[in-house]
């Protein structure tokens, strides 16, 4: 039930400032690759034509071919979807975790937000990619177990916004009001203060996002997450790696794929964040 | 003789901070009428509020409601279990603050938000709830009321979205309305626009109303009964009328005196002499004595109790006392 109005007011903002329309433009760019990949991509992601091996780019093949002859522009543009599917995946676990501890540890006070906060503690302190190697070594490598093992680290920074913001929340005299009419603590939670955290969900998520595309291509780059022929923007990185002097083009253009997708995520959420800012609002 | 709806009895409540314990209500009592304006007067930080939550058992940790009875209807609310408690918040028993900039939820229409009240209690479609929102909203003299409905509340003047709140808290037809310094934070002329509809949306519902001010003129203006309190107990209690024509404790007397008087040009108003006491330390005895112009040494000994001071008034007074 949030205000229309005030989306079509931020949508409005948005294009107005400079980098985050810039932002929002890389986003979308990457958004139509995803959805529309099968349209297109050329050729299949995992189509080899072992005749045209390590061709440099061109006007048949966009972005040349690696060593299997496989088409790199196609491989790029269906590694778009794995990015920006995980992204979201890790993004949307990490929330749902990590807004739930949080507004319970800033509603219950004492004893339940001391546990969620020391548990919050210890997790943050926690490397993402250290445990999810710790997590593929025990299970074996995959992108399921790099998505898990990720969000089951990166949640804190969710919980720890969401926590001080319903604390300065529920000393605001709405939510007194709203159990002076009955309202339960759970429906208080859900209907009172979710919907007042919604900004800076949102903007936490535009950082979360990025920075779990670049965890899950760093594992997938050191061979442990998205297994051949998987077109994984880090595994495609990892192929062009060994053939960096003769077909150099192999590793760069997934590089330049991870960097410009998480810079564009960044310079949207950091746009976000400045008109969000509840500071700058009435 | 009237009957009681809400008697509170012996009510302490206490916070329990780092810095020791803050009795903020200790041991407070009186009976709110049926159909009636029962006001409770005091200084910033007596205790008024805090009575208020306690009734409604809306105080958090770490204060916690140590003794005492409050009685709704016969019931006693203290020990009610938490899910019978949220039927009879708004349902039964409804309150409204004193800040209207901070009591809505900014990010839902005010239409959403007093649908919410018949919505959790009488578990109607919220298609039905919206309908009801909107009477509401005309029930409180609002121009436009569907367009109203539709509005945020920083769009709202004070004004209009205190009386917001009012729909908000009547509109599940309760029979006592608390009413926590309803105009403080609003201009004078919506001051006395605001308790011209509250008295008639008591009347016309037959509502009891327990009004909490500081302000003396509207207790004069609105109130059927009052009780005084002053550092987390009642002085006096007694009928409007009567503490007016005569007031019997000396903190009631001090703040009279310190009214101005319309028709009268004093050069200056008196003051009560000193602070108000911490509620932490109390004073032994009396808590008023070291501020009180007669205070007798009986009075730094023993508190006094609240004993009947005339026909349906009690004062908590040495000097009225053997």
């Amino acid at each position: 039930m949030l205000a229309l109005k005030s989306f079509k007011e931020t949508l409005l903002r948005l294009l107005q400032h400079r980098t985050s329309f810039a932002g929002l433009l890389i986003v979308l760019t990457i958004v139509v690759l995803a959805i529309g990949a099968s349209v297109i991509a050329p050729r299949g992601y995992a189509e080899t034509d072992p005749v045209n091996r390590l061709l440099p780019p061109s006007g048949q093949y966009f972005f040349g071919t690696d060593v299997l002859g496989r088409d790199l522009f196609s491989r790029i543009v269906y590694g778009a979807r794995i990015a920006l599917w995980v992204g979201l995946l890790v993004t949307f676990i990490e929330a749902l975790m990590g807004v739930t501890l949080g507004i319970a540890a800033g509603y219950y006070s004492g004893i339940v937000d001391k546990a969620i906060s020391a548990v919050t503690d210890m997790v943050w302190a926690f490397p993402p990619v250290v445990l999810a190697l710790g997590v593929v070594t025990v299970i074996g490598p995959g992108l399921t177990q790099v998505v898990v093992a990720i969000a089951a680290t990166s949640w804190p920074a969710f919980t720890r916004i969401c926590r001080a913001k319903v604390q300065s929340l529920v000393n605001r005299e709405f939510v007194l009001a709203a159990r002076a009419i009955g309202e339960t603590d759970s429906s208080i939670m859900a209907r009172y203060l979710l919907p007042n955290l919604m900004p800076s969900i949102l903007v936490v998520s535009t950082l979360v996002l990025p920075s779990a595309i670049l965890y899950t291509t760093a594992l997938s780059f050191l061979g442990f997450g998205a297994q051949p022929p998987t077109p994984d923007w880090g595994a495609i990185l990892a192929d062009g790696a060994a053939q960096l002097r003769i077909a150099p083009w192999i590793a760069t253009f997934p590089g330049v794929f991870i960097v410009i997708t998480a810079l564009g995520f960044n310079l949207l959420g950091d746009g976000l964040r400045d008109i969000l800012d509840p500071k700058l609002r009435i | 003789m009237a009957t009681p709806i809400l008697s509170v009895e012996g009510l302490r409540t206490y916070f329990y901070l780092s810095g020791g314990v803050v009795k903020a209500v200790d041991g407070v009592s009186f009976t709110v009428n049926e159909d009636e304006v029962f006001c409770l007067v005091g200084e910033t930080g007596c205790g008024k509020s805090v009575t208020s939550l306690s009734i409604m058992r809306l105080i958090d940790h770490p204060g916690i409601i140590e003794e005492g009875r409050v009685l709704y209807k016969g019931k006693d609310l203290l020990k009610l279990p938490e899910s019978e408690m949220r039927k009879i918040r708004g349902r039964e028993i409804a309150m409204v603050f004193q800040n209207p900039m901070r009591s809505l939820n900014p990010v839902f229409t005010i239409g959403d938000q007093i649908a919410e009240a018949p919505m959790t209690h009488f578990d109607v479609p919220s298609r039905d709830a919206w309908k009801t929102a909107i009477e509401f909203i005309a029930k409180v003299k609002m121009p436009d009321p569907e367009v109203r409905a539709k509005s945020y509340p920083h769009v709202l003047s004070g004004g209009m979205r205190q009386r917001s709140m009012i729909a908000m808290m009547i509109s599940c037809e309760p029979s006592l309305l608390i009413a926590d310094e309803p105009t403080t934070a609003v201009d004078v002329t919506i001051q006395a626009q605001l308790m011209d509809l509250l008295l008639e949306i008591k009347k016309r519902r037959k509502m009891s109303m327990m009004l909490i001010t500081h302000n003396f003129g509207l207790v004069a203006e609105t109130g059927d009964r009052a009780a005084v309190m002053y550092c987390g107990k009642v002085v006096e209690i007694g009928s409007v009328a009567d503490i007016f024509r005569e007031p019997l404790h000396p903190y009631t007397q001090g703040l009279m005196n310190c009214l101005p008087i319309g028709t009268q040009r004093k050069k200056e108003l008196e003051v009560i002499p000193g602070t108000l006491a911490s509620p932490v330390n109390p004073p032994e005895g009396c808590r008023f004595a070291p501020r009180c112009g007669f205070a007798m040494g009986e009075c730094k000994l023993h508190e006094p109790p609240l004993t009947a001071g005339g026909k349906d008034r009690f004062v908590a007074c040495h000097l009225y006392r053997s």
